[in-house]
């Protein structure tokens, strides 16, 4: 469905060519049984929470998302008008599946969900990132986080 | 960035070609629309497969890099049907600014009824990125329509506030157009949203006074943020 020829132009040649970052190290973390995980989301959809100040257009910036926010009450500000926000609009878990990782919990598939998830704009150049990549990682370590889930719209 | 941090990550990613360049330590392709990693709305047995083979990945032990395809398209991406869109009232093309307010109006009025059913069905909205109530965008549209570039609080710039505006339009007629009946296709919303309503027409109205303003950022943020190209009149 979303295969490159699928996509309608000019989106598809935007994102054929779009340029990605390259990195000169491949670091490749090992863990324990993802039964004994403890999993949180990263999504790149720029969340917010209703009446928190949408993203700004290229910000660099992380936002935490308790998981306690009801699901009524998240937004996607992603810049971007070139994604379907149809799905999102019906359930918000086709982005921020937040109710299926509390599923695999309850199955012992996972070792549990994390207190707190993380967005950022997804449009925004990874290199302006740095400090907010810092800050989801030190969160990530204080609350013994082992698995991370990155969702893109 | 935060696997080099120690986290382990898995990534779902819809365009293959990007996954190949940037090259995450895990990633998952899903053969998806932009903007439903998860597949399917409201299918929990089919966004559970995808989560689960995408944190799968991270029980592997051969990176540095893995690349794999989930196999399926979602169930849903085929137009429904037995869809349809709710009832509109008959107007007239508007020809100004008050009539492009009086008749935005009439057409947001005889759609409250679906998007509250819509709001009760789907558990809340989406709706609300530029703080301003649906019964003022008759007014604030038709504003920007004559001209004008009114500031409204929480936005830094009367572009921003206009460009979020774009955004709720959309949300409420999305919502409102999925109240009832199958889920449709999200090209079938798009369509009955572009080429069916006044709210369509207005977008692209908003878009060329946008564009023809003297204003920068509303010359910049209409002509990239209002209207996706393939909606574009032809």
């Amino acid at each position: 469905m979303a295969r490159l020829e699928d996509i309608p132009q000019p989106t598809r040649d935007a994102v054929a060519n779009l340029a990605c970052p390259s990195f000169d190290t491949h670091p490749f973390v090992a863990g324990p049984p993802l039964a004994e995980r403890r999993v949180a989301i990263v999504t790149s959809a720029a969340l917010i929470r209703r009446g928190d100040p949408p993203f700004a257009f290229g910000s660099g910036e992380a936002r935490f998302i308790p998981a306690a926010t009801p699901a009524g009450e998240q937004l996607i500000s992603h810049v971007s008008i070139n994604f379907d926000r149809s799905g999102f609009q019906r359930d918000r878990n086709v982005v921020f599946p937040l109710d299926r990782l509390r599923d695999l919990a309850a199955e012992g598939a996972i070792g549990g969900v994390a207190d707190t998830h993380y967005t950022v704009m997804g449009s925004t150049d990874p290199a302006a990132m740095g400090d907010a990549a810092a800050q989801i990682a030190g969160q990530l370590q204080q609350e013994r986080i082992d698995a991370v889930l990155l969702t893109p719209v | 960035m935060l696997e080099s941090r120690g986290v382990p990550c898995a990534a779902i990613g819809a365009v293959r070609v990007q996954m190949e360049k940037t090259r995450p330590p895990r990633g998952l392709f899903v053969p998806f629309e932009l903007g439903r990693p998860l597949g399917e709305p409201e299918d929990a047995a089919f966004q559970s497969r995808v989560l689960l083979q995408a944190l799968k990945l991270l029980e592997r032990t051969d990176g540095p890099v893995i690349l794999e395809d989930f196999p399926d398209d979602p169930p849903g991406w085929r137009d429904a049907p037995g869809w349809l869109p709710p009832p509109l009232p008959s107007v007239a093309a508007p020809s100004d600014a008050a009539a492009w307010r009086v008749g935005f109006a009439a057409e947001l009025s005889a759609l409250r009824p679906a998007w509250e059913r819509a709001r009760a069905r789907f558990g809340g909205s989406t709706v609300g990125l530029s703080g301003v109530v649906p019964d003022d965008w008759p007014a604030l549209a038709a504003a920007f329509v004559g001209g004008a570039t009114p500031r409204v609080a929480g936005h830094p710039t009367a572009a921003l506030a206009l460009r979020f505006l774009c955004d709720d339009i959309k949300a409420f007629y999305g919502e409102a157009g999925q109240a009832d009946g199958p889920a449709p296709a999200s090209r079938q919303v798009n369509g009955w949203f572009w080429r069916g309503t006044l709210a369509g027409q207005l977008l692209i109205a908003l878009r060329a006074v946008a564009m023809a303003s003297e204003n920068n950022a509303l010359k910049t943020v209409g002509g990239r943020f209002f209207v996706p190209v393939p909606w574009l009149p032809r």
